[in-house]
């Protein structure tokens, strides 16, 4: 009861302040941006003569690469929806208000992930809205579709997470957004230079979150990327509860 | 036959805080019906100790009851048997003061109909419903702490932990506190801390003073406001002027 107390007042003050919607507004208008562009050369790349279709197809060519680029997006954004959750609050005391009416620091930090969570993955919505509403025109296959979908969720997820548990471990919001930036590019970029030099990530690739995204980019749902997710964001919400759960003790 | 137990009782408290004793064996009583005054120096432990009751800070040592009932043993239940109000009243700046206290409702559980009906019950009794739909974040300092009281009270709870409540009110704000805090006394024990005498002379039945995190008076005042007059201040003068290892 208390996580979804402390859910529904972050949610309901995540939705009067301008903050988070100046920061839903350029997102949405940067996507906007991103979208056109995708379709412009979509369109551009078909060939003028009519025959088998060959090439990539809708979802290739335009969904895939715009999701990901709302990922990219909320590697910033992520930290910037999360840097006061519990950092803020702890500031301002209302951390020991939620403590002092009975919340757990499960029920805390469970009601802050969700509100954010929740907060993320419409403007996730939103941002499919754009590509879905060209579905009809272009003849998508709708399971690449669905798994990109789907990828992005989870790792919009895993971002909150992490977001939540830099905001547990400081007073200092900015600090919060600034260590949940550097976790989340260090995150996307661990990989990048094996990458670049067109080598196998091996083990380190595993942790990165491009190696988890990529195939459900190509329609491929493999639950070893599912599991990757969830236990990122397992692994944060942990250290998260632990942390203000040691509130009492530390003081 | 058994006596019936203290409202609140504190036992042997000790509590560190970044490896410095804040609490020291602290130990006081604390009845219904009762206002006590909490009194000390800046560091004496006052906020410390009012955040023990209140379930906020663990202690290192010893034990905090209601009713004679062990805060750890059912914190849930005996949380909701206190209300707080610390001394930076806690308040979510975005919500008006009735989305504030609906908010409050629902952290302590409380169904729709009864937060509503409790929220209109402190409204009134605090005198808020003019700023009812006005944000907690435009408020004055004397309304914060009118609703953050309001917050504490929502749950009707037995024991009200107030710390520094007169704390940057003006003359007038702090008498009207003064009124309304005695208001709430019947069926219910209040602890408050304060560095002003005169407040704590004016609305209390017992006092403890803090020094150096350690108990060193715990009487009741006098029954008249005129004989208690200069007293308390004496008292307190000669305990916090003294070294603390001849307090001790």
């Amino acid at each position: 009861m208390s996580a979804l107390a402390v859910a529904r007042i972050d949610l309901k003050r995540l939705a009067v302040r301008p903050f988070a919607w100046t920061l839903a507004g350029i997102a949405l208008a940067m996507m906007a941006w991103q979208f056109l562009l995708g379709v412009s050369a979509f369109i551009h790349a078909q060939p003028t003569v009519p025959g088998p279709a060959s090439g990539p197809g809708y979802v290739d060519a335009v969904v895939a690469p715009y999701l990901l680029n709302y990922i990219q997006l909320c590697l910033v954004i992520a930290p910037l929806i999360t840097m006061q959750a519990l950092a803020g609050d702890r500031g301002a005391q209302r951390l020991a208000l939620l403590a002092a009416s009975g919340a757990s620091g499960a029920q805390i930090v469970f009601g802050k992930f969700a509100a954010r969570l929740v907060f993320l993955w419409l403007l996730l919505i939103i941002v499919a809205t754009m590509p879905l509403v060209l579905g009809g025109a272009t003849h998508p296959d709708w399971g690449q579709f669905g798994a990109a979908l789907i990828a992005s969720a989870l790792c919009v997820a895993a971002l909150t997470a992490i977001g939540i548990a830099c905001s547990a471990f400081t007073s200092e919001p900015a600090l919060a957004a600034t260590a949940a930036l550097l976790i989340g590019e260090g995150l996307s970029l661990i990989d990048a230079g094996v990458r670049i030099s067109g080598g196998e990530g091996g083990w380190l690739g595993y942790f990165a979150l491009h190696t988890h995204l990529e195939p459900a980019m190509r329609g491929l749902m493999r639950s070893e990327d599912i599991v990757y997710f969830l236990i990122v964001v397992a692994l944060a919400l942990a250290l998260a509860i632990r942390r203000v759960g040691a509130e009492r003790e530390r003081g | 036959m058994a006596s019936t137990p203290a409202l609140l009782e504190l036992d042997h408290v000790s509590r560190r805080l970044s490896g410095h004793p804040v609490l020291q064996d602290v130990s006081f009583s604390l009845s219904r019906d009762e206002v006590l005054g909490l009194l000390g120096v800046n560091g004496a432990g006052k906020s410390t100790t009012l955040a023990i009751i209140a379930g906020v800070l663990q202690p290192d040592a010893g034990s905090v009851r209601i009713d004679g009932k062990d805060v750890n043993d059912d914190a849930r239940t005996l949380r909701d048997r206190i209300g707080w109000v610390p001394e930076s009243v806690p308040l979510w700046p975005e919500l008006t003061v009735a989305e504030s206290l609906d908010a409050c409702g629902r952290l302590r559980g409380l169904p729709k109909s009864a937060r509503k009906t409790a929220s209109e019950r402190e409204l009134g009794r605090l005198e808020l419903n003019d700023i009812a739909q006005r944000l907690c974040g435009q408020l004055s300092l004397g309304q914060k702490r009118r609703v953050g009281l309001a917050q504490a009270l929502l749950h009707e709870p037995d024991l009200l932990v107030l710390d520094e409540p007169g704390n940057g009110l003006d003359p007038v704000q702090a008498a009207q506190l003064r009124e309304r805090i005695g208001k709430l006394k019947p069926k219910r024990g209040i602890i408050l801390s304060s560095h002003d005498l005169a407040e704590v002379e004016a609305m209390c039945d017992r006092v403890v003073i803090l020094h150096d995190g350690r108990v060193r008076h715990d009487a009741k005042l006098d029954a008249s406001l005129d004989a208690r007059r200069g007293k308390l201040d004496a008292q307190f003068r000669a305990i916090v002027s003294r070294p603390a290892s001849v307090a001790a």
